[in-house]
């Protein structure tokens, strides 16, 4: 008997190392441990046996069942591992990636975190009337920015806005008051191109009107979109300013963060960088949107996007953002 | 502008516990910004007054003389000097062996074989002047062995502040003005100006002074002095001007220059022997006129000149003319001193590119009640250096329209809302006394008068006072506060959002570029592409001057010049253009390819499009085929985008003859999207559908179509067939002719049959036969 089991098991041996397909080892499991099999007849067989037989071959013809399953089950684990794909996986291409325009990427972060705070995001037309660019912000006929060489003035009687300030009357005018809103755009003026100047470039518009709205609130609302922005602790003054819209009217400075207030060249030795020009709305103003001075105050302020994304990304020439060459976009990625 | 802290000096009570190096820190957040504060006069040391005894010409050199010079020592000194104007008696600067100019220690040394022990200086080597021609010449009184810098004041701290953070302050326009706000600052008194009384003597004459536009000259004050012998400036003045970037010319000249840098007001001198009547008038178109820089002026009628008799005497707060400047040989001066409408000036001042340091002060608006005092002031420095000076005219003042003081009731309850905090009464009054205002406390606000030369221009409502009082209370004292809490929810407008969804959508998902590019066509670009464009144009411009109504055509030359450094690209925009008289939002983009990749490059245009709508809006878009009229778009491709019925959008191709002028075998596909409705069209809500719960099976076809029919018509084919087990069909391939279908076939309610299966087919099959098509199974 045992002879006839091991011999089985040497035949099961040899037929497996002929077997090549999935198929060929279903046959081979069926003839070998099959309902028909001779293992299974030789199972079958023992119930005839003496008591004496059965104890004596049962646990072998068992155990050399389980041994032939053992087999067939790891050769077929064999036989798929041996059909897996291969393939050289050491290869990396070159990896496609579009670009958002740096001023859009800091157009957003500024205004993410101006709608942290509440401020909601509106716009206005790029193309705009006396009356919204000058007029209603206090800009009266006979004003320097009126002039023909920092303004751009249409045929059709129009002019392209020379700051997004004009979107503070739209918003006051749309919504009413309180209001809290920042409007980023593309605003014009008339300048010779070079490193410094574009005719073309960005700003943020951010107004706050409510009831009692102080110098002091200004202040705290500039120095956490600017912490934020900048992404360290800022430092901020007022300074004398004047603009037509505000009264009164501040420049914004900001410590220089490369010196840290000692003094280097980003900061022309004084240690302070003009960031943002802001102020407090000028009465005129909130009558010109609508809004009534006696009952309403506010703040308002401009902050130069083109000139915080040359920061952030330190470029030199602010050619470049308007010159749509991709091997200079590309470098600033999505976020 | 430049200031001279030792003029300023002048004007304060105990200016000297003031520390006027530190001091501008201080100023730039109160008042004004500073640019630069230099100390001048430093680099020079050991120089004195000297008088030269004895002089000798040197008898190895032409122009060289031997001098022997008394400077305090107890023997003469000699000394070797090349100038001209040495002689016995002349009093002189000296600088001693061992002293400083520039930096560079003079030596004994011999010059030509004769020891020289220090130097005469000139006024260029002492650094106050550009004259070099000569040995500095001191008055006879001048102290022999004084220290020259006791004597004259060559030490000096000199300001720059910048213009334009000026611009709203005409009472900063002089020194007198800016020694105001440094008393405030400090808290020092301000000294009266010293003023030379005219008493009107009836006897003399009236001037003849006419003003046509008072709308545009609001004062004119005229004055006739004779009697002016000693013309020449004195050092101390002299070096003042050369500091604060004047060049002296003659004491006359000088002190209408000097009033100006004092107060603020222009002054101007004409020979007393030519004028006759003034007349302060418009000029007339394509009159032209000489100016004192002896350029002839082309006139308009905008311009505002005066006039003597009928002649033209000088425009008006610019400059004066060639024909009145004063001779050297008067002794007879007629003084003039105005106030004119400030945009009127600059008008005049731009339209003749002429912008000269009157001028840039009558823009400001200045005070018309300073016309008086300068000519009041400049009597009494006059005086002082002509004693017999006479005054042959009545002070002759026109002035038709006085300005007087406004009074303006500041609220406490605004100031202590913009404030953020509650002012006291004493210090509201303290500070806007200090700035020349008067003050009158009330229950509930302050009656404040304002002083004319403030009055011009910055302070009209209490708003300006708020401004006043908080930077002298100090900027640098406010706190942060944040805004009291609101949480109401809001978003007015979704467009920024939208705009920056799309981009970030188009950046990520199909690895595009985004331009940002100008709203005027590239008239080079045109030019050579022989395209003519009709739009809105910037006026005054004849280069890149007309704005664009097609942004993807507009961003053709950004596409040329990354055709340079890429075979391949993609960029895109969200631009405004300009499309009848109005403003519209555009997204354009632009796939640029090889040429033989124009239906890659084109189908993936379909793509990008179908994805935006389909992710952003849930919404299904349709292509209609359209006749391309613009003459740079291929006329058979292209595509016009639908929602239902609704246009939204266009794809178009460049066309060859374009194409090739940008780059050789390239295609140009342009996709432009009409934002404005983009941003219209309400994202559709999905609704979750029953899913069927047996297996759905696809079945691919392939169908050979005729080589004149498209994709379209086999669509409509498609459409036709019909059956209920049919949920969704596409075309998954196509190579050449041939386009492989997909159909995913299923039911809602049992798991398919065989049966079903093989009816579904045949009849497909037969479907496509009847139609007269080729089906490869």
């Amino acid at each position: 008997m045992e002879k006839e089991l091991e011999i089985l098991v040497e035949e099961l041996e040899k037929e497996l190392q002929n077997c090549q397909k999935e198929a060929d080892l279903l046959n081979v499991k069926s003839s070998f441990i099959g309902k028909k099999s001779k293992i299974s007849q030789i199972l079958g067989s023992l119930k005839e046996m003496s008591v004496e037989d059965k104890r004596k071959y049962g646990s072998i013809i068992n155990n050399t069942k389980k041994k032939m399953e053992e087999m067939i089950t790891n050769y077929a684990e064999n036989l798929e591992n041996q059909n897996e794909v291969v393939f050289d996986d050491s290869v990396i291409y070159d990896t496609q990636i579009g670009s958002l325009h740096p001023v859009t990427i800091v157009a957003k972060e500024v205004t993410e975190c101006m709608k942290k705070m509440g401020f909601t995001v509106v716009s206005g037309p790029e193309m705009e009337t006396e009356y919204y660019n000058f007029e209603a912000l206090n800009i009266p006929k006979d004003h320097p920015a009126r002039d023909m060489q920092d303004t751009y003035y249409l045929d059709n009687g129009m002019l392209l806005r020379t700051q997004t300030s004009g979107n503070q009357i739209h918003a006051m005018e749309k919504y009413g008051a309180p209001l809290k809103v920042c409007s980023p755009g593309r605003v014009f003026r008339n300048e010779d191109l070079d490193a410094n100047h574009e005719n073309t470039f960005f700003q943020v518009e951010g107004m706050v009107i409510d009831k009692d709205i102080s110098i002091e609130n200004l202040l705290y609302t500039m120095k956490q979109i600017l912490t934020e922005v900048m992404k360290c602790e800022v430092n901020l003054r007022l300074r004398p300013g004047f603009f037509p819209f505000t009264e009164p009217s501040y420049e914004i400075d900001m410590e220089c963060t490369i010196c840290k207030g000692n003094g280097c060249p980003t900061c022309k030795n004084s240690g302070w960088i003009e960031i943002v020009p802001g102020g407090m709305v000028h009465p005129n103003v909130l009558k010109a949107g609508g809004i009534n001075p006696e009952e309403y105050n506010g703040f308002a302020f401009g902050l130069g996007l083109t000139r915080l994304a040359m920061m952030k990304y330190k470029i030199s020439d602010i050619r470049i953002l308007n010159g749509g060459d991709i091997r200079y976009l590309k470098q600033f990625n999505i976020k | 502008m430049l200031i001279s802290c030792n003029k300023l000096k002048k004007y304060i009570d105990k200016s000297e516990e003031i520390d006027w190096l530190n001091i501008w820190k201080t100023f730039t957040i109160r008042t004004a910004e500073v640019e630069e504060v230099k100390e001048v006069g430093k680099q020079i040391d050991n120089v004195v007054i000297a008088k030269i005894i004895k002089c000798e010409k040197h008898p190895d050199s032409d122009h060289m003389h031997i001098l022997e010079v008394e400077c305090g020592e107890a023997n003469p000194v000699q000394v070797v000097c090349g100038a001209p104007n040495v002689r016995v008696g002349l009093k002189t600067a000296f600088i001693k062996v061992g002293g400083h100019i520039d930096g560079v220690e003079i030596k004994s040394r011999p010059l030509r074989g004769i020891m020289s022990n220090g130097m005469c200086c000139s006024k260029k080597e002492l650094g106050i002047s550009d004259e070099h021609d000569g040995i500095i010449e001191l008055p006879e009184d001048a102290p022999v062995g004084m220290n020259i810098k006791k004597y004259l004041p060559i030490e000096d701290i000199i300001v720059e502040i910048d213009n334009k953070s000026l611009t709203n302050r005409p009472d900063l326009w002089g020194h007198y003005g800016i020694a105001r706000e440094i008393s405030a600052i400090t808290e020092h008194e301000l000294k009266s100006l010293e003023l030379f009384n005219i008493k009107n003597d009836e006897k003399l004459e009236t001037l003849k002074i006419k003003i046509n536009n008072p709308e545009l000259c609001y004062r004119y004050t005229g004055l006739k002095i004779e009697n002016i012998k000693n013309n020449k400036t004195p050092l101390e003045m002299q070096i003042f001007l050369y500091y604060v970037g004047m060049r002296s010319i003659s004491l006359i000249v000088d002190l209408t220059n000097y009033i100006m840098l004092e107060l603020g007001q222009p002054m101007h001198a004409f020979d007393g022997r030519i004028v006759k009547e003034i007349e302060v008038g418009l000029a007339n178109d394509k009159d032209t006129f000489k100016t004192l820089d002896n350029v002839e002026r082309n006139l308009t009628k905008d311009m505002l000149m005066i006039k003597n008799g009928k002649e033209y005497f000088g425009i008006a707060g610019v400059m004066g003319g060639l024909d009145s400047e004063i001779l050297k040989d008067t002794t007879s001066v007629f003084l003039e001193s105005a106030t004119f409408n400030a945009g009127s000036i600059r008008k005049t001042a731009v339209a003749l590119g002429l912008r000269t340091e009157a001028s840039a002060r009558y823009e400001k608006s200045l005070d018309p009640n300073m016309t008086k005092t300068a000519i009041e002031r400049l009597i009494y420095l006059l005086q002082k250096e002509n004693k017999e000076l006479k005054i042959s005219s009545q002070l002759t003042d026109v002035y038709p329209n006085k300005l007087d003081e406004t009074i303006i009731k500041l609220h406490k309850k605004v100031l202590n809302r913009y404030m953020g905090k509650i002012m006291e009464d004493s210090t509201v009054k303290n500070i806007l006394e200090k700035l020349g205002f008067a003050v009158e406390i009330e229950e509930e606000y302050f009656n404040v008068t304002v002083p004319t030369y403030r009055a011009t221009k910055d302070i009209k409502i209490e708003q300006d006072l708020i401004e006043e009082i908080a930077r002298i209370y100090g900027l640098e004292n406010f706190t942060p506060k944040p805004l009291k809490l609101d949480l109401t929810v809001k978003e007015h407008e979704t467009i920024y959002n939208q705009e920056y969804e799309v981009k970030e959508l188009l950046a990520t998902k199909y690895d595009l570029n985004e331009v940002n590019s100008y709203i005027w066509y590239d008239t080079n670009l045109l030019k050579r592409l022989e395209i003519e464009k009709k739009g809105v144009k910037l006026l005054g411009k004849t280069e890149n001057n007309i704005l664009r109504d097609d942004l993807s055509f507009s961003l053709l030359n950004i596409a040329e010049n990354n055709f340079k450094n890429y075979n391949k690209f993609g960029i895109f925009e969200i631009g405004t253009i300009i499309n009848n008289n109005s403003n519209k939002r555009v997204l354009s983009i632009i796939l640029a390819d090889e040429e033989k990749n124009i239906e890659k490059t084109y189908n993936k245009a379909k793509e990008i499009c179908t994805y935006i709508f389909k992710v952003l809006k849930n919404e299904n878009i349709i292509f209609k085929n359209h006749i391309n009229e613009k003459e740079y778009n291929n006329s058979k491709l292209g595509k016009i985008i639908f929602i239902d019925n609704n246009k939204v959008g266009e794809i178009n191709v460049i066309n060859k003859k374009i194409t090739n002028k940008l780059a050789k075998k390239k295609v140009i596909v342009c996709i432009d999207i009409d934002f404005d409705k983009y941003v219209e069209i309400e994202k559709k809500e999905k609704i979750s559908e029953e899913i069927s719960k047996y297996p759905m099976v696809e079945l691919d076809y392939t169908i050979i179509m005729p080589k004149e029919l498209k994709y379209e018509d086999l669509d409509e084919i498609l459409k036709n067939y019909k059956s209920k087990l049919i949920k969704k069909y596409y075309l998954i391939g196509k190579y050449e002719n041939k386009y492989t279908i997909r159909y995913l076939i299923g039911s809602d309610i049992k798991t398919l049959e065989q049966k079903e299966l093989q009816t579904f087919k045949e009849r497909f099959i037969q479907h496509i036969k009847d139609n007269n098509l080729l089906i490869i199974e």
